[in-house]
């Protein structure tokens, strides 16, 4: 059974239609991507997965349970999500930032959250900055504490959200390297990015989103060498040119 | 008032009156106290309601708050304190407080107070941006977590410079109280100079009382200041 599908979804915004007829499906261990121009509704479906935002028609199933009929706080705890602002709690320490959740929603001791906490933060390579503040770390630290946040509420499934969309250019690589390790050690991820490079190497498949439609989906390498859709081939070359 | 007034000999009848004059400052500190308390306790859901509530709850907090910032003060505490039906209460020893009158104040001072507070709060929350409620509600957390831990230690801080201006309008404002007759430092301040033959006094009285006003907001707004600087979130706000 596929741990994410996503059937006929409809999203609007008043009369602005964000998504049409959406579907796609992920199995465990796939690294979903989805790329598109802005404003073509990408992060909106990812949103709808944990619902942060509500769909208006279709339905989305999480391991084969309609995620609508289940407590949006425990599918939040299955489903993690990375933001592209990170919107780390800025009063608490990196450490602070991941043992929240262990304490608060599964109910961890002070104690074994702060020794999971700190393993966690070894894992995205921030070991050494654990009594940090948010505003103490640059860009890429603080997505890597993001990540780390919300892994280690160990979810089912991981959104990010254009990860490195707010990071300058020197430090994207951090972060994607972060993410390309999770995909290796087998997390299953729905990405919102526009690193093509990343899209590229490490998808599973790579879904091209436009003007709220799947336009084409499939392999990546098919989606880069031989689109299918003019479209795509129009989209994904563009910005293979300005690489 | 005539400047001759402020002859030498009248100051001496502030020295010897200190200890009257001090109970009252005691009724004043004591009222500006429990009033922020409830205007803290009642401003801050109500600010949050404000922000993240829904329907009808959110209507009647609002109309409450443009009710109450709308009232004059002397209004609001008359009202408490002949419109409700509050048992006879005793007089406290020492301070001569008549708790009929302090509650009546402390309601209207408090609710007022919250009033304001609310709108601190809610402004204070608003400037945190929506991410954070997302990100935790996005770890699994309900509202009410994510209000608890992670908006309202935030909103907290950035509502502080705001908070002091709201603690030197209650302190003030106590005075006020004086309509209804508690024994605050105004109350006393006016029980001394209308005094037979003591009427030459009233200069160096209410002068002496604006100082002690002065030295409790001044006071009490370096310590807030002290505050805000210690809990400041290392690195500062984005």
């Amino acid at each position: 059974m596929s741990l994410l599908r996503v059937e006929d979804v409809d999203k609007s915004y008043g009369d602005e239609r964000v998504l049409r007829d959406v579907s796609f499906e992920m199995e465990r261990q796939d690294v979903e991507v989805i790329v598109g121009p802005s404003g073509s509704g990408k992060s909106t479906m990812l949103r709808c997965v944990n619902r942060l935002t509500e769909i208006d028609d279709g339905a989305i199933y999480l391991d084969g349970e309609e995620i609508h009929g289940l407590d949006e706080n425990a599918l939040r705890r299955r489903v993690g999500m990375v933001f592209q602002d990170f919107n780390l709690f800025a009063h608490r320490t990196a450490r602070g930032n991941v043992t929240l959740g262990l304490e608060e929603v599964l109910g961890l001791s002070k104690e074994k959250a702060r020794v999971t906490a700190d393993d966690y933060l070894d894992r995205v390579g921030l070991a050494d900055q654990a009594e940090s503040y948010p505003a103490e770390l640059s860009g890429g630290q603080q997505q890597r504490v993001g990540i780390a946040r919300a892994l280690a509420m160990e979810p089912e499934l991981l959104l990010f959200d254009e990860p490195t969309s707010a990071l300058d250019p020197e430090l994207i690589g951090e972060v994607l390297e972060v993410m390309r390790d999770l995909a290796e050690e087998g997390m299953t991820m729905l990405c919102v990015t526009h690193e093509m490079g990343f899209a590229r190497s490490a998808a599973s498949t790579l879904t091209f989103l436009d003007d709220g439609r799947v336009v084409e989906r499939g392999p990546p390498e098919q989606l880069f060498d031989d689109p299918e859709n003019e479209r795509t081939s129009a989209f994904l070359g563009d910005l293979t040119d300005v690489r | 008032m005539d400047l001759l007034a402020l002859q030498a000999g009248d100051w001496q009848f502030i020295l010897s009156n200190w200890q009257y004059l001090l109970l009252g400052t005691a009724v004043t500190v004591l009222l500006t106290a429990s009033s922020l308390a409830l205007g803290f306790l009642a401003g801050f859901p109500a600010g949050a309601v404000e922000v993240y509530g829904q329907g009808r709850l959110r209507a009647a907090v609002s109309t409450a708050g443009v009710v109450l910032r709308g009232t004059p003060i002397v209004v609001l505490m008359v009202l408490f304190y002949y419109g409700l039906p509050t048992p006879r209460l005793g007089t406290l020893p020492v301070i001569d407080v008549r708790l009929q009158a302090f509650f009546a104040a402390t309601l209207a001072l408090g609710f007022r107070s919250a009033a304001y507070q609310a709108q601190v709060f809610r402004g204070a929350i608003q400037s945190l941006g929506e991410g954070q409620m997302e990100a935790a509600r996005s770890v699994g957390m309900t509202q009410r977590q994510a209000i608890r831990h992670v908006i309202f230690p935030q909103a907290v801080r950035r509502s502080i410079p705001g908070f002091q201006n709201e603690f030197t309008i209650v302190l003030k404002d106590t005075s006020v109280a004086f309509a209804i007759g508690l024994a605050e430092l105004l109350t006393r301040a006016e029980n001394l100079y209308l005094q037979p033959g003591q009427s030459t006094a009233v200069m160096e009285v209410i002068i002496a009382i604006s100082a002690v006003y002065f030295v409790l907001t001044f006071a009490t707004n370096r310590t807030l200041d002290h505050l805000e600087e210690s809990y400041a979130i290392p690195g500062g706000n984005e």
